[in-house]
């Protein structure tokens, strides 16, 4: 394969000759990837390799499953981490034949597995031999052909069957024994934050099985943004990932990518922009997070949601006055960002001081007050829902549902990206594992956010004006080489954020895959509600913090 | 045999008039038979259709239902500040028996299409529709995707369309509001697209792909026909 | 003391009615006709006051918590809201889903809305407004408000739907749990009060307990037992399925609970029943704790007195609702049969010991 060029990070501490040397034969060649050294292996020793790789090197992280066809072959790429220090990766490249795309599974060695070997043989068509549960995850089950193939005809007529479940009398139990109950919640519910669909079994109240449905809101995300050029086309689209309000965290994921992939600098200042940007849309999420799941535990309309929506909509205002939108802001530009603070300047450094450090602390009281020192709200989220970190881990859980299992990781610490390295904030970690950790987690996170914001602001009044560079010279069309692969993540409001872009040479990607991080979340919902009551199950879906849109993509 | 002929002449009067009400701006959707045996313009009727425009124009309970993005942005026009119970219309259901309004707020795809017909099918008459944001007009952004169903207006009858992406709070209250007007003026707009039905899985002409199917779906599960190339 | 009290005398509203329209004459048809009258007048005062508290002043209050404004375009303050949501949900098409159990779907919503105006019989509403007073008044009140935990069974056993199936269930348990205790803390009025009558036990109330200065504090039973009072209200609170104890209707739980499948005209009676439901809790926790229609100014103005206490804790219920979570089922019952009933038993003995001090 190509060498390209050294990867930027230097997986420090990885000794990959040592890798080399223990996986000996199984070796067929490497390649280097932007982001990591990729090994090639055989398609039938897949979950052998992983296994030792897991075992021996600590790469207890699968962050990504991308899979893709080319010319002449189908490949799926097993993106590595470690959590301990995300920086060190290794790309596990496993080639399949075009006539048999047939690939071992590793569903056994990392669950999370499970449903990225499942989307990649829904859209792509690679079959996984030995996985536990292979069947299309984001398509209706009666679709034919797999549509991000290059052979797919998408004006063929679709037959969409109503199926299963369109009458929920029929009786559906799981034993032949009569004792449980099959109830489907969702897709229209309203807990379920959007169309997610669960199959819940349950036994009298308590649940004994549930399976998330997704794919109610899969809109062709990846598609889209392969039909897109890199400078401009592609951008609003982030924005629709997770559409609740982290949008610059959304377009920011992918101007990472992209701009390692064509060697873009951004300026200094863009970056406090960014960064500041990127932490008032991760309180504008978090604020939404936590209204919508107090309307999960309390019953709709009550005052904490209200007051959690009143805070988002001044965050909302900061941001419209310096994006121009509300919630699809389309901010950033691949070297920069598309506008600096609005004029007259003072006037929005004022505003958000006010919000800061006047505001934000009043309602942060409240919350506690009505919220976190509430017993009867103890009582329902203290060791109810808990992800242990084994599973945490297994399951690929990131952002704070990793982070109130005791994970200590950020990407904005561990994988240093944007102002975050000069700024002084802390990683928010709390080792609870249930649903009250996991609110804890976003409470506290929304404080730490405003620290980041309030010292971007101090750096921004005194920046030199004529040094306010916000955007790098970046050419008009961007023509990334042929064959060269990226993996980059930011730390999202919901997790790690990772786009993986392939260039096949044209000014659009030739394979752009998006690892979304409440995808991964939401896959441990059976580990946490399985054995709880149901109403638990509602708490802990939304303590995990789900947007479909990010979900489906 | 022949008895039924008298019966189509009627109907087919029945249909002339009521396409004449439609075309004069009265609405066709509370037309009632007692309106029907007495006439067209009865004093008490019509000050009772008056009466019942308002009641309906004035009062809406909402429906629980997002899709998308745009379902946020009706999350914050229902919620402090925009607050759109002003308008008599702020109050959540959660079940579509009991609800009056649906706002569809965001973008139908395949997988969800049969759903949000059926739900649309559960609410009771007389029911209304706002179609918030670009998605359920056309598709929106994502027009062009293999999976996306263009506009909503495949699916089910839309009676405002609220354009934007998405919409701000405000846009959606104003889509409300006009929509409270029409209806209280007694001129929702009347249903001008054949929705998509659902159709047992049997009773589709078979063609290639339904023969492809016919060991995955039972022959009386309902199913929806997608034609991708023909749809705007 | 209480020897005093027995010799209150009441008149009732069909006695008055026979009177003031000569109906005396006709006999039992008379009063027949009377006692008709006057519970189409309760009646109709009850539902005059859920339709004013179901579509606006619930709002009105939930908003006045949140910051918001709520209804305020339909009339002046929004008032006439009333009249387009009632008249708009009566108008509502009436969708049978099928395979509903039909006798019982029907019945369901029926019985919930009457069952709780039954209770309103024996309620004495202060200014003369008391349609009956039988001398099991209290058995009579909690009898007949639990007719409502049958409706709501059926009504979701009948539906034919599993969200239906378990917020009727849910109901069921948790009236039996909060009935029982509910019952224990009234028996704890009835110690007080010996009697069974409602008119007796309002009587009980009417005494000065202590005089300070220009304020006299009246006997209340809430006075003298809080605890009772504190045990009532939270037992009530489930009882009538209100936050924190709305499980049985858990929106994001089971979607509308039993009432999931209702539309129309069978909706609104379930939502009458609730509200209704909510005033019977009022007037019963007014009646045993706050004196029933007693207050300062002259007798006549009972009405308003009692009026007034009932709205306190329909706002009462509104203010748990937008400031408490819902507990769970299981921590709902356990809270029931280990807390409130365990509770309910201590606070017959230390209402017995009251009596006891106060007969010495």
């Amino acid at each position: 394969m190509s060498t390209l060029e050294e990867p930027e990070v230097e997986p420090d501490g990885l000794d990959i000759d040592a890798v080399h040397e223990r996986l000996g034969d199984r070796v067929l060649d490497t390649e280097e990837h932007i982001n990591a050294p990729g090994i090639i292996i055989r398609a039938d020793e897949v979950e052998e390799t992983l296994t030792i790789l897991r075992d021996e090197f600590d790469f207890d992280y699968l962050a990504c499953v991308s899979a893709e066809e080319l010319p002449d072959r189908y490949e799926t790429i097993y993106h590595l981490k470690q959590f301990a220090d995300p920086t060190r990766e290794l790309s596990i490249v496993v080639p399949t034949d075009r006539d048999r795309p047939i690939s071992q599974s590793a569903a056994h060695v990392y669950e999370t597995a499970n449903w990225h070997e499942r989307e990649a043989y829904d859209l792509i068509g690679i079959e996984y031999d030995g996985h536990p549960n292979l069947k299309r995850i984001l398509l209706p089950d009666s679709w034919t052909g797999h549509p991000l193939t290059d052979d797919y005809n998408q004006d063929k007529p679709q037959v969409v069957s109503y199926k299963a479940h369109e009458n929920p009398l029929l009786e559906h139990t799981k034993e032949d024994d009569g004792e449980t109950m099959l109830i489907n919640i969702g897709p229209h519910h309203p807990a379920t934050h959007g169309v997610l669909h669960l199959k819940a079994t349950l036994d009298g109240e308590s649940v004994v099985d549930v399976e998330p449905d997704i794919g109610y809101l899969h809109r062709c995300e990846e598609q889209m943004c392969e039909q897109g050029t890199y400078r401009h086309q592609i951008m609003p689209y982030p924005d629709r990932w997770d559409y609740a309000s982290a949008g610059i965290i959304n377009e920011w994921a992918y101007a990472r990518a992209a701009e390692d992939l064509a060697d873009i600098e951004v300026p200094e200042y863009a970056q406090i922009l960014r960064t500041m940007g990127a932490e008032l849309c991760r309180m504008a999420a978090h604020f939404l997070a936590l209204g919508t799941f107090v309307l999960d535990v309390y019953g709709e309309f009550n005052a904490l949601s209200m007051y959690a929506i009143r805070d988002r909509e001044k965050v909302q205002k900061l941001l419209e006055d310096l994006t121009g939108q509300r919630i699809m802001f389309n901010y950033l530009r691949l070297g920069g960002v598309a506008w600096d603070i609005p004029e007259p300047r003072e006037q929005f450094f004022d505003d958000t001081r006010q919000f800061i450090n006047e505001d934000l602390p009043e309602s942060m009281d409240e919350v506690h007050d009505l919220l976190t020192d509430n017993e009867i709200f103890q009582l329902r989220c203290v060791d109810i829902g808990v992800l242990p970190p084994k599973q945490a881990k297994q399951y690929a859980a990131t952002g704070p549902v990793a982070r109130a299992s005791g994970i200590d990781m950020d990407l904005r610490r561990d994988d240093p990206y944007g102002y975050y390295p000069e700024l002084d904030w802390e990683v928010v970690t709390d080792d609870g594992c249930d649903i009250f950790s996991r609110v804890m987690v976003r409470v506290r996170e929304v404080e730490e956010s405003a620290k980041i914001v309030d010292q971007c602001i101090d750096l921004l009044e005194e920046w030199p004006e004529d040094e306010r560079e916000i955007q790098a010279n970046v050419p008009r069309t961007l023509k990334p080489d042929p064959d060269t692969r990226v993996y980059r993540a930011v730390e999202g409001a919901k997790g790690e954020l990772g786009i993986y872009i392939r260039a096949d040479g044209t000014d659009t990607p030739g394979r752009f895959k998006i690892r979304s991080p409440a995808y991964c979340n939401l896959s441990t919902l059976p580990v946490m509600a399985e054995g709880d009551f149901v109403a638990d199950l509602i708490a802990s879906l939304g303590s995990i913090d789900i947007i479909l849109g990010e979900v489906d993509r | 045999m022949s008895s039924q002929q008298p019966p189509t002449e009627l109907d087919r009067n029945v249909l002339t008039k009521t396409r004449d009400a439609r075309a004069t701006g009265v609405d066709d959707r509370f037309n009632s038979r007692l309106r029907e045996a007495m006439g067209s313009t009865p004093f008490i009727l019509t000050k009772f259709d008056k009466f019942m425009n308002w009641v309906r124009g004035s009062s809406m309970f909402i429906l629980q239902f997002g899709i998308a993005c745009c379902s946020l942005e009706m999350i914050h026009a229902m919620m402090i500040k925009h607050d759109v119970d002003r308008f008599g219309a702020g109050v959540p259901r959660a079940s579509p028996r009991q609800a009056d309004l649906i706002i569809v707020p965001g973008t139908i795809v395949s997988k969800f299409a049969p759903r949000m017909k059926r739900v649309y099918d559960q609410m009771p008459e007389p029911k209304f529709v706002v179609g918030m944001g670009s998605c359920t007009i056309s598709g929106g952004p994502f027009q062009e995707g293999y999976n996306v169903v263009k506009g909503a207006e495949e699916v089910i009858p839309v009676d405002i369309h609220v354009p934007g992406c998405p919409p701000r709070p405000e846009a959606l209250i104003y889509g409300i509001a006009k929509l409270q007007e029409q209806v209280a003026n007694g001129e929702t707009s009347p249903v001008v697209v054949k929705p998509y039905e659902l159709e047992e899985f049997g009773n589709m002409p078979r063609d290639e792909i339904i023969e492809q199917l016919s060991d995955q779906i039972n022959e009386d599960d309902l199913a929806m026909r997608y034609n991708w190339g023909d749809s705007p | 003391m209480l020897q005093a009290v027995l010799q209150t005398d009441t008149v009732l509203l069909p006695e008055r009615l026979v009177d003031l329209l000569r109906l005396g004459e006709f006999g039992v048809v008379g009063e027949f006709i009377a006692g008709l009258i006057a519970a189409f007048l309760v009646a109709n005062i009850m539902l005059i006051m859920t339709a004013i508290a179901g579509p606006w002043a619930k709002r009105k209050i939930r908003a006045r918590f949140t910051d918001a404004i709520a209804v305020n375009r339909v009339g002046p303050a929004g008032l006439l809201i009333i009249i387009a949501d009632a008249v708009r949900l009566m108008s509502k098409e009436i969708i049978v889903p099928e395979g509903v159990d039909r006798p019982a779907w029907e019945l369901a919503p029926i019985v919930v809305a009457l069952s709780a105006l039954l209770g309103f019989a024996v309620i004495p509403m202060g200014s003369g407004i008391h349609v009956a007073d039988p001398e099991v008044g209290v058995v009579f009140v909690f009898a007949v408000a639990s007719l409502a935990s049958i409706g709501l069974v059926m009504g979701g056993y009948a539906s034919n739907n599993k969200f239906s199936m378990l917020g009727g269930l849910r109901a069921v348990a948790q009236n039996i749990a909060y009935e029982i205790p509910l019952v224990l803390v009234a028996a704890s009025v009835v110690i007080f009060a010996g009697s069974l009558q409602m008119s007796e036990i309002v009587a009980a109330q009417q005494d000065t307990l202590i005089s300070l200065g220009v304020v006299d504090i009246p006997m209340w039973f809430a006075i003298i037992n809080p605890f009772a009072f504190v045990l009532f209200l939270a037992a009530n609170m489930a009882e009538i399925g209100r936050n924190p104890f709305d499980t049985p209707e858990a929106p994001n739980e089971i979607v509308a609970g039993y009432q999931t499948e209702y539309s129309g005209i069978y909706f609104v009676l379930f939502y009458l029943g609730e509200f209704i439901h909510i005033f019977l809790g009022g007037a019963i926790i007014a009646t045993l704790f706050l004196g029933g229609p007693a207050g300062p100014g002259p007798e006549s103005l009972g009405f308003v007195w009692f009026l007034v206490k009932i709205w306190a804790v329909f706002l009462l219920t509104q203010w748990m609702r937008s400031a408490v979570p819902r507990v769970r089922i299981d921590q709902l019952i356990e809270i029931g049969w280990k807390g409130l009933l365990v509770l309910s038993f201590l606070n017959l003995i230390l209402t017995a010991l009251i009596v006891g001090v106060i007969t010495v």
